[in-house]
């Protein structure tokens, strides 16, 4: 099979997040970069497959300025074969960084399935997938918890709202975004490390995978960090004087009543 | 010449040929390993090591009654060799005798042979008492020690037998020289044997003590007892640096394809040493925290399950089908075992022929980790965050300094010319608790006027944990970049109150170029004390007992200093715990421990609490973050929180200061 997983990277979870100096985007000095938790999932999935289909190749693809080659990099180095980087702006929004995926992903030969994350933890759109498929011309299913592999069809188990879940079957070729708990990603192998660090990356331009600035639907600007967290305030005096209190704060105060 | 010297010849010859050719198959296993050996280095200080552990069973003499019974029997058995020597000489020509030496150096050899006969059967008489009647855990059940113990009394008898007989027969000049034998001989004359009589059971003896030693020497190289051969070598060969650190991989070396051992042969020539010098006396598992909390790990069923591997793949070794061995996990060694370490050091401190256990551990882990990467779950996390933000913990790296705020505390990059850095660490940065342990250490340094300076957001975890999980590659990454940043400041003094820090800094950081006088805080204090710079004033009334860090103490050799520091305070009762110093329980966190579940048996932390809580102290004193998090866990457990307090020497010592 010829497996393809859509990565981004994107900041550490521990990031303290700062606005840059012209307000419209985030000062990347100083980010420590990881491949998205939800794509870790997506390389897991696809790494699993591939073994139970020996003679598989998987292919990790990433849109993103020359930082996200190391995202690559950790896909190649938890197994992937081979790697895809397409160069598109810092700033890019989800419609060009699916239109340049799914341009990537019209290069290739021949695609039998796609995954990905569910969402990147950084702007955390979740549209990228769907953008992908759509550009791509494949049907998708997001948010998936289990996948039960055929020759010509996947189906899936994915979360809906309310704790249900929707058992949906597709023909392949697919995308499958992955939701937390699809699998447990395994830690690299130095060996696949040091092999990473050896593999070829192929690098393509906006142009090779017919995409274009103008395909950027969003423009950024007047980024502003949520307010500092408020101290806790501990409401005193008996039962029912507490409760007046903490009704007239939640109304006044938080305006949430 | 006469039928005996032929039997003799023919004899010794089979048993010793066949006995050669069992020792030369041990050498080519021990040769077959691929594993990086120790170098030798300091011969004058292996020869000495040698002679005070061989000759003068320093080591095995630390355990008292045992010990004595053992130092007969190893002494016994040097100057009884002389006289079987001599036994062996006259059966292949008669007038061979050793009387050549002169009449009373004659004598006074077999003077000391004919007690030393008679203390050998004392000693084993309470080795025997011991075995069966005391029955020691760690001893265990042994057909084989109990066959080596029957066989050296068979030995022995026939020995007293031989020479009473001898007396009877011949009246010797020397007799008086036998007191033992002369007094058998008093009693035996009560039989009333013709002089040919007694002549023919003193030969018979001779040969039943003969074979029997012709027979031990087949015997010895499949048996335990073989550490009669090894454990000298094994003494000379044991690493001299304690303070010790672990053995770097060269990540560099393009040729090295295997990192840590998957197989048996993986391991060096220096663990086969290892493996045929335990003689299974069990004192490392006795003090093992692992064992003594019902996980799967034993430090001695480790040594011999590893031996039973190497001999299942006995005939592949000496093939040379070295890629046909099968893989060090086995149904015995299990991945459970592995993980179980606390890398304490206990067992190694414990043993009396220097065998290495800590270091096959790291090794096996190291495959695990790195090369297959099969680890507690829960370890992932924690490899991640080393990895993105240089701590165990999930914090971001820029948030490191955030426990100084308001301290007025310099960075090296403010101030690069202080007298010593103070390396914070990731607990003492992150942790809540151990924070407050660095504002009171601060607090003391401040006191005493000493010019320090932290490396703020620039510090890195040591790697220490990763390194001891196994893998090596993070902990270099993270060595690396901490020696780059310390050189780039060109720091000279470093004081940590982490002894997981100090022990990596210390020892290990020399392989990657960072050479750094390091201080733990518990001797930092104690200078501080000594040189009085600061002078603990204010009174404590409370009993304090004192837990020794595993890094501190046994890796480290620090056992004086925080004791010294303790006893500084006014009014203070310092009380043992029933193990301290290098008797010590670890906490439950050394190894990585920290880190994984306790899922298997009880916890060790609630085990070494219970012992502290023993000791009706009101406070229990820690050197160590990880161990301050054990016991502190561990009191609470006990729901003892409100009447004791975990405390770091550093807080108890700054409440003194004033």
């Amino acid at each position: 099979m010829n497996i393809y997983v859509c990565i981004k990277q994107v900041p550490d979870t521990e990031t303290k997040i700062k606005v840059s100096g012209d307000g419209n985007w985030i000062d990347t000095a100083g980010i420590k970069w990881i491949l998205s938790p939800y794509d870790e999932f997506a390389v897991e999935e696809a790494l699993r497959l591939k073994e139970k289909n020996p003679g598989s190749t998987v292919t990790a693809i990433s849109a993103g300025p020359a930082r996200v080659v190391d995202a690559i990099r950790t896909a190649l180095a938890m197994g992937a074969d081979n790697g895809i980087h397409v160069e598109i702006p810092e700033t890019a929004d989800s419609n060009l960084a699916a239109k340049a995926l799914a341009g990537a992903l019209k290069k290739e030969a021949k695609v039998d399935i796609v995954f990905s994350g569910k969402e990147a933890i950084d702007d955390g759109a979740a549209q990228g997938s769907q953008l992908i498929a759509e550009y791509f011309g494949i049907p998708y299913v997001t948010v998936v918890l289990n996948a039960e592999y055929s020759a010509s069809s996947v189906k899936c188990k994915r979360e809906v709202e309310g704790g249900a879940f929707e058992m949906i079957e597709v023909q392949l070729p697919a995308l499958i975004a992955a939701q937390k708990g699809m699998n447990e990603p395994r830690y690299a192998s130095l060996p696949n490390i040091m092999k990473a660090k050896k593999k070829e990356v192929k690098a393509l331009k906006m142009a090779d995978v017919g995409a274009s600035e103008s395909d950027q639907k969003i423009r950024f600007k007047n980024f502003q960090l949520p307010p500092p967290k408020q101290a806790g305030k501990k409401i005193s005096g008996d039962p029912a004087a507490q409760a007046k209190e903490l009704v007239r704060l939640l109304h006044e105060e938080a305006k949430v009543i | 010449m006469t039928w005996q010297t032929f039997l003799f010849i023919a004899l010794a010859g089979g048993a010793f040929g066949y006995s050669g050719y069992r020792f030369s198959l041990l050498f080519r296993m021990m040769k077959a390993h691929q594993g990086k050996g120790p170098k030798l280095d300091r011969i004058p200080e292996r020869i000495a090591t040698t002679l005070l552990n061989v000759l003068g069973q320093q080591a095995v003499l630390r355990k008292k009654a045992i010990g004595i019974a053992h130092t007969t029997i190893f002494w016994g058995f040097i100057i009884i060799t002389l006289g079987t020597l001599e036994q062996f000489a006259t059966t292949i020509y008669e007038p061979l005798n050793f009387e050549f030496i002169g009449q009373a150096p004659y004598r006074a050899l077999i003077f000391t042979q004919d007690l030393f006969t008679f203390g050998i059967l004392l000693a084993l008489g309470y080795a025997s008492y011991r075995r069966f009647v005391v029955r020691p855990e760690g001893l265990g059940k042994s057909t084989d020690a109990n066959l080596v113990i029957l066989i050296t009394g068979t030995l022995m008898v026939s020995i007293l037998l031989m020479n009473a007989f001898h007396i009877l027969g011949t009246q010797p000049w020397f007799k008086d020289s036998l007191p033992v034998s002369n007094f058998l001989s008093e009693k035996l004359a009560a039989l009333g044997l013709s002089q040919e009589g007694n002549h023919a059971l003193a030969l018979v003896f001779k040969w039943i003590h003969m074979v029997l030693v012709l027979g031990f020497a087949v015997y010895i190289p499949s048996s335990k007892h073989l550490h009669i051969v090894a454990a000298g070598p094994n003494t000379f060969l044991k690493k001299l640096d304690r303070p010790k650190g672990m053995k770097s991989i060269n990540f560099e070396d393009e040729s090295i394809q295997q990192y840590g051992t998957a197989k048996i042969t993986d391991l060096s020539w220096k663990d086969t040493l290892d493996y045929y010098s335990c003689t299974e006396c069990g004192r490392c598992q006795d003090l093992c925290p692992a064992w003594n909390t019902q996980k799967p790990l034993s430090p001695k069923a480790l040594i011999l399950d590893l031996k039973d591997n190497m001999y299942r793949n006995k005939d592949k070794i000496l093939a040379g089908k070295i890629d046909e061995v099968s893989a060090v996990i086995d149904q015995n060694v299990t991945e459970d075992v592995i993980w179980a370490c606390t890398s304490c050091r206990a067992c190694e401190i414990a043993c009396p022929v220097f065998i290495e256990h800590t270091d096959k551990i790291f090794d096996v882990r190291r495959n695990l980790v790195m090369m297959e990467s099969k680890f507690p779950a829960e370890v992932q996390t924690v490899f991640k965050n080393l990895e993105t933000n240089a701590s165990p913990w999930a914090f971001s790296a820029s948030d490191r300094a955030n426990w100084a705020e308001g301290l007025n505390i310099k960075t090296m990059a403010e101030n690069p010319t202080v007298d010593v850095l103070l390396w914070v660490g990731c607990a003492g940065s992150f942790d809540d608790r151990n924070k407050k342990v660095l504002r009171a250490f601060t607090s003391l340094l401040k006191k005493s006027g000493t010019s320090f300076a932290i490396l703020g957001n620039e510090e890195q975890c040591t790697g220490d944990s990763a390194r001891r999980i196994g893998n090596e590659y993070l902990f270099q990454t993270l060595a690396k970049a901490n020696i780059e940043t310390l050189n780039r400041y060109n720091v000279k003094r470093i004081v940590t109150a982490c002894p997981h820090c100090f022990n990596t800094i210390k020892n290990e950081y020399k392989d990657f170029g960072g050479q750094y006088e390091v201080f733990h805080h518990s001797e930092f204090v104690a200078k501080l004390i000594s040189e009085g710079k600061i002078k603990p004033s204010k009174g404590i009334e409370e009993s304090v007992t004192f837990h020794d860090s595993c890094y501190l103490g046994r890796w480290n050799g620090i056992y004086d200093e925080p004791r010294d520091t303790l006893k500084s305070l006014p009014g203070i009762r310092l009380v043992e715990m029933k193990s301290h110093h290098d008797q010590s329980m670890c906490c439950g966190a050394g190894g990585g421990r920290m880190w994984m579940e306790e899922t298997i048996g009880k916890r060790v932390n609630i085990t070494r609490t219970e012992q502290a809580l023993e000791t009706k102290a009101g406070v229990v004193a820690s050197s160590c973050p990880f161990c301050m998090t054990m016991l502190s866990d561990g009191v609470k457990s006990k729901e003892m929180q409100d009447k004791v307090r975990v405390m770091d020497i550093a807080e108890l010592i700054d409440q003194s200061v004033t």
